[in-house]
């Protein structure tokens, strides 16, 4: 259970987030909204980027937000960002090595884990080639593997499928439905693209001008005439 | 598949010979003149080393790097003038003093880039500058600066390299070990924390890397290095001056490293070289060594149009081009790839 508890976040005189609240309790969630509705604001909230003015973030009992952002993810919490975050003169196994390089488990351990999550993804078979030379969805890819790896409870992808084929965003969203079988961890997915969300999210948060404006099972939520009116707009008459 | 810790990449190898080469070949051709600039610059090569190491894995950019020098310099003097201590422990203590004080002077900056980070290291720079040249530097004085008028005490060498030949070769063998000292730290997990950092801070935190322990990881390494180059310049020279430790001159150091090609080893010794060497020979040749500064000039243009990585880094390129012509010849597969021997 992921809970959001009254999160406000206020960028100078402009409120980014405006006492959000929401209890995350299946294994693939999603956050919608239109550009500027403080989606990206929130999962910096939980990633401790953005400290909230007001508000808690608690999973399984724990409250995120006393943590410094490297001991959130020492504590579990695995995200991406809008653009794969792969460091190019590291390879594929080394980008994916960083997230458990602090854990005190062996290295023969880690390096099980890590190719165990490169196999799960796909990369294994790239995993010496420098990030340099990956294409983008492999870039994603290597991504992903980084959320796996080591023991995650929390993990938040910000726009995954951006700039993804049909083909791409369909084993991406796989990959993000099995993710709670094979790991145990809560997933919470921001993305433009409302087919993706509709097939992998059980719920959905739907945010507009930092306010939250729906939150519900994710077929229920899209119809609705406020998320409709949001991202279509309403016609003045 | 995984990182492997112990293996050698072909600009690893070419290293490797280089000091081999500088080991047992320019001791015994150079005279005495030369001798004494090729020590200097094997010194100088230390620490560009590490100035050069800070912006290729982290893209810092520390302009402290010669007075951090100065720093290893006075200390090794002090402890030889007021102990009778082996050099190598003189050496070592002067290291880690020097690694020390550049962790108090890097922490304020720690939160700080590019630019603003940059004036913060010069201004440190400049206080240094002014400590040591008000001071001055130990001569076998009393007191706690031990700096006494007319002829200073004699300087202890080690007891491995007596003679300049044997000092020169101590002087190698001192900056191998700091360069795969560095390339040791790049292929464990601080050389990835490095990586990732300088890719975003944002998502080396997301990594849970600890930004600011890692930051200050590389400034003490780099603080290490100046110091233990300090150290083997006072040994060198038994005597050290402030002019040598200005903040012009690691302005220029560090311009000079990105002339040579912050990203190889080869960088900094062809940084070195310029700094050192090319003034000597200049003034061998009869003609102003104030022209190396013109040359300087040229080289950094060069740099920022048409060389990101560097004069070392078109040598890596030239030869990875020919080795891989050469084994298309022979109808080999060649594996030699820029991208890969590029770190060490």
């Amino acid at each position: 259970m992921i809970e959001v508890q009254n999160v406000t976040v206020r960028f100078g005189g402009v409120v980014a987030l405006d006492g959000v609240e929401a209890q995350f309790a299946n294994p693939v969630s999603g956050i919608i909204g239109p550009n500027g509705a403080g989606k990206t604001t929130l999962m910096n909230v939980v990633s401790g980027f953005v400290a909230a003015q007001n508000g808690q973030i608690v999973k399984d009992n724990q409250n995120l937000m006393g943590l410094a952002p490297y001991k959130r993810a020492h504590w579990g919490l695995r995200r991406s960002f809008q653009k794969e975050e792969i460091a190019d003169d590291l390879t594929v196994a080394e980008n994916v090595l960083v997230q458990v390089d602090h854990s005190t488990l062996t290295a023969a351990h880690k390096n099980k884990d890590v190719a165990h999550v490169l196999e799960i993804v796909g990369m294994a078979d790239q995993a010496d080639r420098p990030g340099a030379r990956l294409n983008s969805f492999e870039r994603r890819l290597t991504d992903v593997a980084k959320c796996l790896v080591g023991d995650p409870k929390l993990i938040m992808f910000d726009e995954p499928a951006g700039g993804l084929s049909v083909e791409e965003t369909a084993r991406l969203g796989d990959l993000i439905l099995d993710i709670h079988a094979r790991t145990g961890a809560q997933t919470l997915v921001i993305d433009h693209d409302v087919d993706l969300i509709a097939r992998i999210c059980s719920e959905t948060l739907v945010l507009d001008f930092g306010r939250k404006i729906a939150f519900g099972p994710t077929a229920e939520v899209l119809s609705d005439p406020k998320v409709k009116a949001a991202y279509l707009g309403t016609e003045d008459i | 598949m995984l990182p492997k810790l112990f293996h050698i990449t072909p600009s690893g190898a070419a290293g490797l010979l280089f000091a081999v080469f500088a080991f047992f070949v320019v001791p015994t051709l150079a005279g005495s003149l030369w001798l004494n600039v090729f020590t200097s610059m094997g010194c100088f090569t230390l620490a560009t080393a590490g100035v050069a190491f800070m912006y290729a894995r982290l893209g810092m950019v520390s302009l402290t790097q010669v007075g951090l020098m100065g720093v290893g310099g006075w200390v090794m003097l002090r402890l030889n003038h007021g102990f009778a201590l082996p050099f190598e422990v003189n050496m070592v203590i002067a290291g880690f003093a020097t690694m020390v004080l550049g962790w108090v002077l890097a922490l304020p900056a720690l939160r700080l880039r590019g630019l603003y980070l940059a004036l913060v290291t010069l201004m440190a720079a400049g206080g240094l500058e002014i400590i040591l040249s008000t001071f001055q530097f130990p001569n076998g004085g009393s007191g706690f600066w031990g700096v006494q008028t007319g002829s200073g005490a004699a300087f202890r060498r080690p007891a491995l390299a007596q003679s300049p030949e044997a000092y020169l070769r101590y002087v190698v063998a001192m900056v191998t070990s700091g360069f795969l000292f560095i390339e040791l730290h790049r292929r464990l997990a601080p050389g990835r924390a490095w990586a990732l950092i300088r890719r975003s801070e944002a998502a080396a935190m997301a990594a849970g890397v600890n930004v600011t322990f890692y930051k200050a990881w590389a400034f003490g390494i780099s603080g290490l290095l100046a110091g233990g180059a300090g150290a083997l310049l006072a040994g060198s020279l038994g005597l050290l001056d402030g002019g040598t430790f200005r903040a012009s001159e690691s302005v220029m150091l560090f311009a000079l490293a990105v002339v040579g090609g912050a990203r190889f080893w080869l960088g900094a010794v062809i940084a070195a070289a310029l700094f050192r060497v090319l003034p000597a020979l200049l003034n061998n040749w009869g003609v102003d060594a104030d022209l190396s500064f013109v040359i300087f000039g040229a080289g950094l243009l060069h740099a920022v149009i048409a060389a990101p990585n560097g004069i070392a880094g078109q040598i890596m390129e030239l030869f990875a081009g020919l080795i891989q012509k050469l084994s298309n010849k022979l109808g080999l597969v060649a594996s030699i790839v820029i991208e890969g021997s590029a770190d060490d």
